[in-house]
């Protein structure tokens, strides 16, 4: 569903993300963690085409970004760090743009409308203007829109900022039910427990480079470390002094990650 | 949560019609919620720029109308020139000003950040941002030139068809220079990206300095002759430079004054309507090609200029914590003003790194000094002088109006957003609002007198009258600092962190009426008693009645007793406000 093939990209002189490659398959659901500037948000950035890479290339669905954007973004939904609505759209008719854009038919349009408004418990404020929303409620509507048209692939860019706890707990659940009916969920977290109760694989990024993709447990099992807490581990991995890289050595930071995972 | 069954339909890709169709749809929604909020929320706004609007409208109609008469009348010769030489001028303001709302709308606007994530094509969000980036543009010169137009056609007695045409050609007109801003804009980002801000501006210094020079060169010669019928035929010979055929000015000025023409026979004035449709023809054809080239080039480059300048490190200027300047402003004064001085130089610093604030400040001032540096070409009587004195100091005071509504009025708001920081200072509330004040009055203070004096001493005003000019000054300063900064305590917006929409909010709108009334009021009350002054010369000795009154009310006695009203009302535009809005600041909860 996503390949990053060996992708680099700089800013001016300075590495951003450094040879990344990295297969995610259908159906999983992957966290990508690191620290500040560690080239989490660039790399979601190449995948939904807002950056493109200094080298290598990136698929969605088999669609690289470069050559056909327009076919990979169809099949990809996206909600951004900060989210972006139309001061003046209400809430409906944000998500009636979005499904207009996305060409769907009219009677499963305004189906699939009614069923996102119901599970994000938009009904309230969904025909105020957007203006008028706090941060939680815009998040809530940018959640609706990229699951609008049922994509392949959702890419989440630090998903749960400004959620209170109940809609945390919404949107764990829609996902979860969405990865099992084969959607392949990518997203940067700086939250261990989300990523280690969510995710099937984790991969940490420290200044551009992957240095760990794997399951949990792998990474304890890697790290010898049984007792130690995620974060411990996180913390230690991500450490300044740590060793450049702890990948194991069939998903060495150049190798191409076969589909399927680690 | 429900567990409904979702329908399987990813949705197709858009055709390009129904792409387009979705974008005007989406700006239409957005238009109309626009008016309906402005309708039940400033409805006063709404209100006062449509009266505005068409007041102004109507002068200018009336203006241009009696200079047509003129001209047609003396030199009916000189209107393709006249024409060719406003449109070609708009013609090159218009690339500049579509090519930098181009470059915010595409590339530095949220919304550019959505529709790059969606299935939209590259050209559709071109085409959609150009539309906004055009309107913006081109609005002034609708205003503007609307009324000119419609007044030459009254002038000339033009058929119905020129009224009928006259948009069209205004639009098909429009579309051209705002498509090659457009084009220079996207080029510029994909592929000069590092050199776009020296491309920019060398070519922005490079019209300017041309602009200045003709501009230099109509003012300068000959000064003794100034308006005689030689500078007037070197003016007309110096301005055929626009008369260029391949300039798409030359095709709306010629197009606009064949359709204009009404022949002494039928058959000659429908020859001259196909010559003007010819000309249409011309300017919508280029228009369209160019259009063409600009959506082709979107769609080569917009995602790779967007990736470039998404990609960039913010320029890391390194500045020096403190200046000497601002040091010297810190150091100077007792302790416990300190707080109040580091207030100043905090708001001293932003002003210097927010390009749009300074930039607008040295244009606007620039140009004003530019118009002053040339007034001595006018040769004024003394009369007329003191009058054209007396409305320069209006003009300064009115854009100084605007820079205090625009910049100073929102600066309590965007504070209040930071009351966090400033809570927990050891600060008194009443001395953020006092920095505000000292900081609007002192840097309008300094450009508005010195303006004030240039524009004196050009005109040859005596040394009274300059202290009366600079007396007033003070007093417009002070008292436009007061309303702006008091206005602004009193109804702060602090959800609100965009200036702009702060500004142009109800509290920003009454700010710049109140300021208005006031410097008219201001300029009134001084002017009186020089005007009266001149009138009791021009009664002669024999208007016995009048000219106590008025010889008193000219004399030195007159102008002191003015000069005593104008520092009241000062005054009282001044604490007023201040007093309001420094109480409402202190009650405040954020």
């Amino acid at each position: 569903m996503i390949e990053f093939d060996h992708v680099t990209r700089t800013y001016g002189p300075k590495p951003a993300v450094t040879n990344l490659s990295l297969a995610i398959p259908r159906g999983e659901l992957f966290a990508l963690l690191g620290p500040n500037g560690a080239g989490k948000t660039t790399t979601i950035k190449i995948l939904v085409g807002l950056l493109r890479p200094s080298r290598g290339a990136v698929r969605v669905c088999g669609f690289d970004l470069i050559q056909d954007p327009r076919s990979a973004h169809r099949h990809t939904g996206y909600v951004p760090d900060e989210p972006c609505l139309y001061d003046k759209l209400t809430g409906r008719e944000f998500l009636w743009f979005i499904a207009d854009m996305f060409g769907m038919a009219r009677h499963i349009a305004e189906q699939r409308i009614a069923i996102e408004i119901e599970h994000f418990e938009l009904s309230e404020f969904a025909d105020d203007l957007a203006e008028s929303y706090s941060l939680g409620m815009k998040q809530r509507l940018v959640f609706a829109a990229a699951l609008l048209h049922n994509p392949d692939v959702l890419v989440l860019d630090e998903p749960m900022v400004g959620l209170d706890p109940r809609s945390v707990r919404i949107v764990k659940d829609l996902l979860k039910a969405r990865t099992q009916e084969g959607m392949t969920v990518f997203m940067s977290t700086h939250t261990l427990a989300m990523a280690e109760e969510m995710a099937d694989r984790v991969g940490i990024m420290v200044r551009g480079e992957l240095r760990f993709l794997g399951t949990v447990a792998e990474l304890r099992e890697q790290m010898a470390l049984e007792t130690q807490s995620l974060e411990q581990l996180y913390l230690q991995l991500t450490s300044q002094r740590s060793p450049a890289t702890l990948l194991p050595p069939h998903v060495a930071p150049s190798s191409q990650v076969p589909l399927g995972g680690a | 949560m429900s567990e409904r069954a979702i329908p399987s339909d990813s949705g197709q890709l858009l055709s390009v019609e129904a792409e387009s169709r979705l974008f005007l749809r989406l700006r239409a929604t957005i238009a109309w919620e626009t008016l309906r909020s402005m309708l039940s929320n400033a409805r006063l706004r709404l209100a006062l720029v449509t009266l505005l609007s068409g007041i102004f409208w109507c002068s200018l109609y009336g203006l241009f109308g009696e200079a047509f008469s003129f001209l047609d009348a003396l030199h009916a010769e000189v209107i393709s020139l006249l024409f060719n030489a406003f449109f070609s001028s708009l013609m090159i303001m218009l690339i500049f000003s579509t090519g930098i709302l181009t470059y915010g709308g595409m590339y530095r606007c949220p919304e550019s950040h959505l529709l790059l994530t969606l299935p939209a094509r590259a050209e559709g969000i071109f085409s959609h941002k150009f539309h906004e980036a055009m309107w913006f543009s081109s609005w002034g010169f609708i205003l503007l030139g609307s009324p000119m137009l419609v007044a030459y056609g009254v002038v000339r007695g033009s058929p119905w068809t020129y009224f009928l045409l006259l948009p069209f050609f205004m639009l098909s007109f429009v579309v051209i220079p705002a498509t090659i801003g457009s084009i220079c804009c996207m080029a510029m980002v994909a592929w000069l990206p590092r050199l776009r801000m020296h491309a920019f501006s060398a070519a922005l210094t490079a019209a300017c300095l041309g602009i200045l020079w003709l501009g230099w060169t109509l003012l300068s010669s000959e000064q003794s002759q100034t308006l005689s019928g030689v500078w007037f035929e070197e003016t007309l010979a110096r301005l055929s430079i626009t008369e260029q055929k391949l300039f798409p000015s030359w095709w709306l000025s010629s197009g606009l004054i064949e359709s204009a023409r009404r022949g002494p026979t039928e058959k000659e004035s429908l020859a001259s309507l196909f010559e003007a449709l010819k000309f249409l023809a011309l300017l919508i054809s280029n228009g369209l090609l160019l259009q063409v080239i600009a959506r082709w080039l979107a769609r080569i480059s917009y995602q790779l200029g967007y990736s470039q300048l998404v990609g960039e490190i913010p320029a890391r200027c390194r500045r020096r914590p403190i200046g000497w300047f601002d040091r010297m402003l810190i150091n100077a004064g007792s302790a416990s003003g300190r707080p109040l001085r580091l207030l100043l130089v905090k708001d001293l610093r932003l002003f210097r790194r927010d390009i749009s604030q300074w930039s607008q400040f040295v244009i606007f001032f620039g140009l004003l000094a530019l118009y002053f540096l040339n007034l001595r070409s006018f040769n004024y009587s003394n009369a007329y002088a003191s009058m054209i004195g007396f409305l320069n100091l209006a003009v300064v005071g009115l854009i100084l109006s605007t820079f205090t509504t625009r910049f100073v009025f929102p600066m309590i708001s965007l504070e209040g957003r930071r009351f966090w920081i400033l809570g927990l200072l050891p600060v008194h509330r009443d001395q953020i609002v006092w920095s505000k004040f000292l900081f609007s009055f002192v840097g309008g203070l300094i450009p508005s007198c010195s303006l004030v004096l240039l524009s004196d001493f050009m005109l040859g005003i005596p040394p009274s009258l300059i202290i009366v000019h600079e007396v007033c000054c003070l007093m417009l300063c002070m008292g436009l600092s007061g309303i702006a900064v008091g206005l602004g305590a009193w109804m702060p917006n602090l959800k609100e962190s965009s200036p702009l929409k702060i500004s142009s909010g109800f509290g920003g709108t009454l700010s710049l009426v109140i300021s208005s009334f006031y410097i008219m009021v201001i300029v009134i009350v001084a002017a009186l008693p020089t005007h009266l002054f001149l009138a009791s010369h021009a009664l002669g000795p024999n208007a016995a009645g009048a000219k106590g009154f008025l010889v008193w009310a000219g004399s030195s006695q007159g102008m002191s007793a003015s000069l005593a009203i104008v520092i009241l009302i000062g005054m009282i535009a001044t604490v007023l406000p201040l007093t309001v809005g420094l109480r409402a600041f202190r009650q405040l909860e954020p």
